[in-house]
């Protein structure tokens, strides 16, 4: 029997799976040697025990057996968070594949408010009315959780997208039944350009270019960072380019930090702005520093500012 | 409150740490909260420290330092004084006041100084847990 | 003459704290020492105060790990219960006889375990506890005792009275220690050199009957004051009255007992450290109870020394301590029910009447018969007053060559002085045996290092009860117990005094038997006693740095002695702080440098040349650096010392001297630019001259660059020709310039620009100064009317012999006050000086032909660039802050840097060189070792987790990171950075900037902060508390 993949797509923007298909003709070779049991998002395949918009824990899904699961999305509503359970109830390893499933990902910039907060903004803006939703919607969780905050996960792939290369390798690697060899350093560590120093003064808004000679090669280019850009590279977990330069050095742009903090539990808003503040970079010159948790606001990180009583 | 309340107090070894030894000497009386763990130097204390302080339980947490210009390193209670100002605003980002984390100055001669810093963030803690405990705060 | 080896061993007489600084510094200096001790154990008066001034530190804690230190130092041999019987031979090679007398226990045998006290059935006075207490005739002198040696007090045992008799412990004693057929020993003893530190008594007033001491039990010494007041005395810091045992109300402490007085005993001198310990006396009886009222009754507060005034103007403000200007006769028995009347005349000339439950008697200190003889016997000179004679340009020189002196018995004086002594003693010895330096000691190798990486902590924590500092608050068995539950602790023990010697042996036969590979210090603070275990731990053969100690005396005990409950608690977290920091602790080796025998001496007056020239004779090259274009500094101004020793032909033949030694580079008009390095390799640059800079190498320091005079706004002085500052008017006195030699009448203004708002301190010598002053114009010419303005004449120690001169002269000394000061005018042909007379409560006009103030000594401009430039700490008036004020008087907290002089506080010239002299002491002490370990407190990268995206480069204060490449197994090219192991001071400001922990000091790494948080925070050890 074929090794069983099976793949479900959460609160996430199906773009971890555009990345897979990005593998192209490699992933044909891929896909002689497994199953793919389920896949929502390219196979027509229906949950086997549909759900009636209930609440949690209510009417069980029932998804097939496979050998390795990856689920892409973070966790937001009563749904996932059964499809979430039931892949890994089904599946022997499990990946979460992407920034959302790793971190919350962009969705989770949802968690600096709360749920009703976000209903009423989205739905009922500038009306009297309390936001209602119908009742075969599932309900929303309080916030927006990583895949690991609601079940087990085994492998952590993140990225937004993830390296196509990396979910291959990680994937051929599992099927070696080895561990597969993540990166677990930072954006920097394969990032060529030349460093001199953070400590310079301000921050360059963040549209502006950075100063490069475009006939040079990258190693020929000053650290962004050094250069005044928020570059997000020190405090971001490094792959997007395998051994190469980074993805967004390539371009000459400056890592926004999708591929969350280095450390597990790391902090890239706290950390971000410590490297800034302990260079003597003023940060309060950032817009928005919320931002950068923009990949990373699950894990508790994003919070509704707290509900304070006024004065004594 | 069915937990004891606890601050967790960064004292750097040549100013705020030789003044708590001071205070002892002195018989200074400060509340029975304050645990302090010795640093070599403010500059010392990573923001996360405070972060993980406060996850962990911590009512509030304090960083003392050498006064500004008298650092035994030359600058990290600068560097101290900077990074506070990240924890300050980030606590609000992370959902805790940002009352809950104090830095302070304390010379080693001035164990007066620092049993009243501890007396001071003892008591600020307090008023907030007062705010809390109202039905207007977000409860547990 | 037939030139004589050199021995290279010295003789310190005396066990105090002065003798155990000279036998230390000489120890670590290459010298062996025989320390003799006439008592059963060394520590000499420091321990049995309670605190000590100006810090209020405790004084059994900061005395103690000094009397271990000597205790296991491989190059002091301490022979108790000796005396010297004599000298023979000349400097540098001398044949001593020292006497040993029985202790009648076999040293080698005894165990302290104190069974003997407990059963020896006589009990006698202790004199420790200045007989308030008594002891057993079987005894240890104090707990803390070095030797902890069981003694036997001949006088008193009965055993020894009557072979007949008793025997007890002799039965009951487990490992059979007791000898009673012990006998006197005779040893003779080659040595180079001896140091005289033969200490003090205090004056024992029941001698005079009138403060009726030994009459009214409720008259009682500043010394039993001390032993009530502490802690670990007899009343455990409890203060009742002696008659009844009911609380004090009302506390008189009479000063000059026995001091400054010729009437009812032969001490003329003042004895310089009463008024400083009645303060603190009464400064901690007041902090206990604030409602007691406290007097003390003087007649000056003689409060010269650093932070002193501040002391007693915190006393006075602070702590409402009455001050009294008034010298008490006698003390009177009011009632029957042990109350005691005082009476005097107040300031306001009023009779008036006080009642008191309790005088103390500030007693002051004295040479006692037995040194008197022996100095005679080894031939050298004292004084009337019966100190040892000794020239203030030599300070701890004797009349006799090799033989020097330090401590009280040099002249009253407090506890740093003796440090300085003794430490300067030793300078003097280190330079006269500088041939024969490290010819008769040695290095014992450390114990083989047990290598601790691969085995599961075990750790053992050691509760210290400290007396009844922390087990009087904390409930120390129940923590001992609790600690036992913790993870990986195989072994708890409560130890009296964890820092005293016999529990440093104890500790290492614990890690032994019990396998320990990690040790929890539950006592007092890591930044005093921290080093003493590390000694222990190496000792046991286990890593130095495998130690965390929980602060449960200073930072609990103290702090929470009115919570016990509270305190228990939190002696409990500090404990699980810290064994959760000390299993993840890792062995590390200190950095071991060789040090550049060279030092730097900033400064060419007086206290840097002498430092210079001792040094250059230890053998070390000297860079002597001088701002002017020539040497001498403030001593170029200073015609004579104290007691009439003509400064100028010293000076010159000190320079002369310095300017000859081959060893001795000056640098004339030049100032230190930029500082780099650390203790042992310093590389310092210096501006000389027309613009040049040289780099010179140093393995340490010394800061003396002195101090400059106050220049008057008051008095109108620089608008009337006739009134000028002390020094200049030794210029016009010099040279008998017209307004000196026509003047009949001549006023002197004490403390112009001293003790008020804006320096809060003593210049120290002016008191002095003006006295000579005047005692030389009115020997000059009798019929001149000569004045004193003063606020308190400060003729500290033997001084007071020119202050009683003076007033025999006919010197006519007037007090004012802060709030009414002398006003002067201009008249005819000379000035007006308007005072408030004190004994006639008028106010007085005096025609003066000139003023002379005595102007302030204020603290150098310069320092403050120095400070900067060598981190060092100075205090509010601008003077260098010693790392102690009393154990560490010329050091820093940052190593291989030193002060004397001026530049650390006024002071006079003999005070200076002797301080200078330990300044060298130090410094040659730190040279001598040839190679030095540096803590390795230092950051270390973590190769797995850095990246080298460098966030942590600018940060660095010390340049000590760089950005480093390299490749990887399969050649792709990788990056970290690199800490300079040399340049990297341990502070960890790349540790906090770092956002993927890939750098940590060692000692302080985020996974062992962390530890701590957590095992603060850990609530499953919160106790459940009512709902």
């Amino acid at each position: 029997m074929l090794p069983r993949l099976s793949f479900e797509c959460l609160h996430g923007c199906s773009g971890c799976e555009m990345a897979l298909l990005d593998c192209g003709e490699q992933l044909l070779g891929l896909f002689d040697r497994v199953e793919i049991v389920h896949f929502p998002l390219l196979m027509d395949h229906k949950y086997q025990n549909p759900l009636s918009g209930a609440s949690d824990g209510e009417g069980e899904i029932i998804l097939p057996e496979a050998e390795i699961g990856l689920v892409s999305g973070g966790v937001a509503n009563t749904e996932q968070l059964q499809v979430a359970r039931a892949m890994r109830a089904q599946c022997r390893t499990l990946i979460s594949l992407g920034t959302c499933a790793t971190h919350g990902g962009i969705p989770a910039l949802r968690n600096q408010w709360t749920s009703e907060a976000t209903l009423q903004t989205v739905f009922a803006y500038g009306s009297p009315e309390k936001a209602l939703l119908p009742g075969e919607v599932p309900a929303l969780l309080d916030r927006v959780y990583s895949v690991d905050e609601q079940v087990a996960v085994d492998v952590a792939l993140p990225g937004c997208p993830p390296r196509p290369e990396m979910m291959l390798e990680v994937i051929e690697a599992l099927l070696r039944r080895e561990s597969p060899d993540l990166a677990h350093k930072s954006v920097c560590e394969t990032c060529p350009v030349i460093r001199q120093g953070k400590g310079q003064g301000t921050m360059r808004r963040f549209l502006a270019n950075a100063d490069y000679d475009p006939e040079e090669p990258v190693d020929q280019m000053r650290c962004l960072l050094e250069q005044g850009l928020l570059c997000m590279g020190p405090v971001t977990a490094g792959g997007c380019g395998g051994r190469e330069t980074p993805l967004c050095i390539r371009a000459r742009v400056p890592c926004r930090g999708c591929y969350g903090p280095v450390r597990p539990g790391g902090n890239q808003l706290l950390d971000m702005m410590n490297g800034l503040a302990s260079n003597g970079i003023d940060y309060r010159s950032l817009v928005d520093r919320k931002s950068l948790l923009r990949f990373s606001g699950g894990h508790g990180l994003l919070k509704p500012a707290r509900n304070r009583k006024e004065s004594n | 409150m069915s937990r004891e309340a606890k601050i967790i107090a960064f004292c750097c070894n040549w100013c705020s740490y030789a003044a708590a030894d001071l205070a002892g000497i002195s018989r200074l009386q400060y509340p029975g909260s304050i645990r302090i763990i010795r640093v070599m130097c403010s500059g010392m204390v990573h923001p996360e420290m405070v972060i993980h302080a406060l996850d962990k339980g911590a009512d509030g947490v304090m960083i003392i330092g050498c006064h500004l210009g008298e650092c035994h390193y030359i600058r990290g209670n600068e560097m101290a004084l900077a990074r506070a100002e990240v924890i300050a605003d980030t606590l609000e980002d992370l959902g805790y006041e940002s009352e809950r984390f104090r830095i302070a100055w304390v010379s080693s001669a001035e164990p007066e100084r620092l049993a009243e810093a501890f007396r001071e963030m003892s008591a600020r803690l307090a008023s907030l847990r007062e705010t809390d405990a109202s039905p207007s705060g977000i409860g547990e | 003459m037939a030139e004589q080896t050199t021995i290279g061993a010295a003789l310190v007489v005396g066990g105090g704290i002065s003798g155990m600084q000279a036998a230390l510094d000489l120890a670590d200096s290459g010298y062996y020492v025989y320390l003799v001790e006439k008592t059963g154990a060394i520590g000499g008066a420091m321990p049995q105060y309670n605190k000590v001034f100006p810090t209020n530190d405790c004084s059994m804690c900061i005395i103690a790990p000094k009397l271990v230190e000597c205790g296991r130092h491989p190059n002091i041999r301490i022979m108790t219960l000796s005396t010297v019987l004599d000298v023979a031979g000349r400097a540098g090679n001398f044949t001593v006889r020292v006497r040993e007398y029985p202790r009648y226990v076999d040293v080698t045998k005894c165990i302290a375990c104190g069974q003997c006290s407990g059963s020896c059935p006589k009990s006698v006075d202790d004199s420790f506890n200045s007989n308030i207490a008594k002891r057993k005739a079987i005894y240890i002198k104090y707990p803390q005792a070095v030797p902890l040696k069981y003694q036997i007090d001949p006088q008193a045992c009965l055993r020894l009275k009557n072979p007949d008799k008793c025997g007890v412990c002799a039965e009951i004693c487990p490992p059979g220690a007791i000898n009673f057929n012990d006998r006197e020993r005779d040893h003779e003893i080659k040595i180079g050199a001896v140091v005289m530190a033969l200490g003090f008594q205090t004056f024992d007033p029941s001698k005079a009957k009138v403060w009726g001491y030994g009459v009214y039990p409720n008259v009682i010494t500043s010394l039993q004051f001390e032993r009530y007041l502490s802690p670990n005395g007899p009343t455990d810091g409890l203060l009742t009255r002696p008659s009844d045992r009911k609380p004090v109300k009302r506390i008189a402490f009479l000063q000059c007992i026995g001091s400054r007085d010729k009437n009812r005993c032969n001490n003329e001198y003042c004895s310089a450290v009463c008024c400083m310990y009645a303060i603190k006396e009464a400064m901690t009886v007041k902090e206990a109870n604030p409602e007691l009222d406290v007097a003390i009754f003087y007649m000056d507060m003689r409060t010269p020394g650093k932070e002193f005034d501040r002391y007693f103007e915190r006393a006075k403000n602070e702590y409402g301590v009455r001050f009294v200007r008034s010298r008490i006769h006698g003390v009177e028995p009011k009632g029957t029910k042990g109350d005691l009347r005082l009476h005097y005349i107040s300031v306001q000339g009023k009779q008036v009447e006080e009642t008191v439950d309790l005088v103390v008697l500030s007693v002051g200190l004295e040479t006692p018969d037995s040194m008197v003889k022996l100095a005679e016997k080894i031939g050298i000179h004292m004084t009337p007053d019966r100190f040892a004679s000794i020239s203030a340009f030599m300070p701890v020189h004797t009349s006799k060559r090799g033989v020097f002196t330090c401590g009280a018995f040099n002249g009253p004086r407090d506890i740093p002085q003796s440090v300085i002594g003794g430490s300067a003693a030793a300078a003097s010895v280190s330079a006269l045996l500088a041939p024969a330096r490290h010819t008769l000691t040695r290095t014992l190798p450390p114990p083989p290092e047990l290598d601790v990486r691969r085995q599961t902590p075990r750790i053992g924590v050691f509760v210290c009860h400290c007396g009844t500092n922390i087990a009087g608050v904390v409930d120390v068995e129940e923590v001992a117990a609790y600690a036992a539950t913790l993870p990986q602790v195989a072994h708890v023990a409560r130890n009296l005094f964890t820092c005293a010697q016999d529990t440093q042996d104890l500790l290492v036969q614990e890690i032994r038997d019990k396998g320990l590979n990690r040790i929890v210090i539950a006592a007092c603070t890591p930044r005093t006693h921290e080093p003493l275990f590390r000694k222990t731990l190496k000792s046991a053969g286990i890593n130095e740095y495998l130690i965390e100690m929980a602060n449960i005396r200073n930072q609990n005990a103290w702090v929470h002695n009115q919570q016990p409950e509270v305190a228990t608690a939190k002696a409990k977290d500090l404990i699980r702080m810290a064994v959760a920091k000390v299993s993840s602790l890792t062995a590390r080796k200190p950095l071991r440098i060789p040090i550049a025998p060279s030092v730097l001496v900033i400064g060419g007056g007086v206290a840097g040349m002498t430092a210079a020239l001792n040094l250059a004779q230890q053998g070390f090259q000297i860079h002597l650096v001088e701002k002017t274009t020539q040497l001498g500094g403030n001593a170029l101004h200073l015609f004579q010392t104290w007691n009439g020793e003509h400064v100028p032909r010293y000076l010159k033949g000190l320079k002369e001297e310095v300017q000859q030694h081959p060893l001795i580079e000056v640098a004339y008009t030049s100032t230190v630019l930029a500082v780099s390095g650390h203790v042992g390799n310093f590389v310092t640059t210096i501006r000389t001259g027309a613009n040049r800079k040289r780099v010179i190498e140093h393995g340490a320091v010394i800061i003396t660059t002195g101090a400059k005079r106050y220049i008057p706004e008051e008095f109108e002085y620089g608008k009337i020709p006739k009134v000028v500052a002390s020094i200049e008017f030794d210029k016009l006195h010099m040279h008998n310039e017209t307004r000196v030699a026509n003047g009949k009448s001549f006023v002197f203004i004490q403390c112009v620009g001293s003790r008020n708002q804006e320096r809060p301190y003593c210049s120290k010598s002016c008191c002095t100064h003006s006295i000579q002053s005047a005692i030389k114009l009115k020997k000059e010419a009798p019929s001149r009317q000569i004045y004193i303005l003063y606020r308190e004449i400060r003729t500290y120690g033997q001084r007071e012999r020119i202050y009683n001169q003076a007033r025999e002269l006919g010197i006519v000394f007037i007090n004012y006050e802060m709030h009414g000061p002398p006003r002067i005018k201009k008249a005819d042909n000379g000035v007006l000086v308007e005072v408030w007379d004190h004994v006639l409560h008028r106010p007085l006009e005096i025609r003066a032909d000139v003023v002379i103030l005595a102007a302030a000594t204020l603290a150098s401009p310069e320092a403050g660039d120095l400070a900067t430039l060598f981190k060092l700490p100075l205090n509010s008036d601008g003077f260098f802050q010693e790392a102690h004020v009393k154990l560490r008087p010329v050091e820093f907290n940052v190593d291989g840097v030193f002060v004397a002089g001026l530049a650390h506080y006024p002071k006079p010239l003999e005070e200076s060189i002797s301080q200078a002299l330990a300044a060298a002491a130090k410094a040659g002490r730190l040279l001598a070792r040839k190679e030095i370990n540096l803590e390795p407190n230092i950051a270390l990268v973590d190769p797995v987790l850095c990246d080298g995206c460098g966030l942590c480069i600018d940060v660095c204060p010390y340049q000590a990171i760089t950005l480093v490449e390299y490749r990887d197994g399969e050649g792709n090219p990788l990056k970290t950075v690199h800490v300079d192991q040399v340049l990297c001071k341990g502070c960890g400001i790349c540790q906090g900037a770092c956002p993927k922990r890939g750098v940590d000091v060692a000692g302080f790494t985020y996974a062992q902060i962390e530890a701590q948080i957590d095992a603060a925070l850990d609530q499953s050890c919160v106790l459940e508390e009512d709902a």
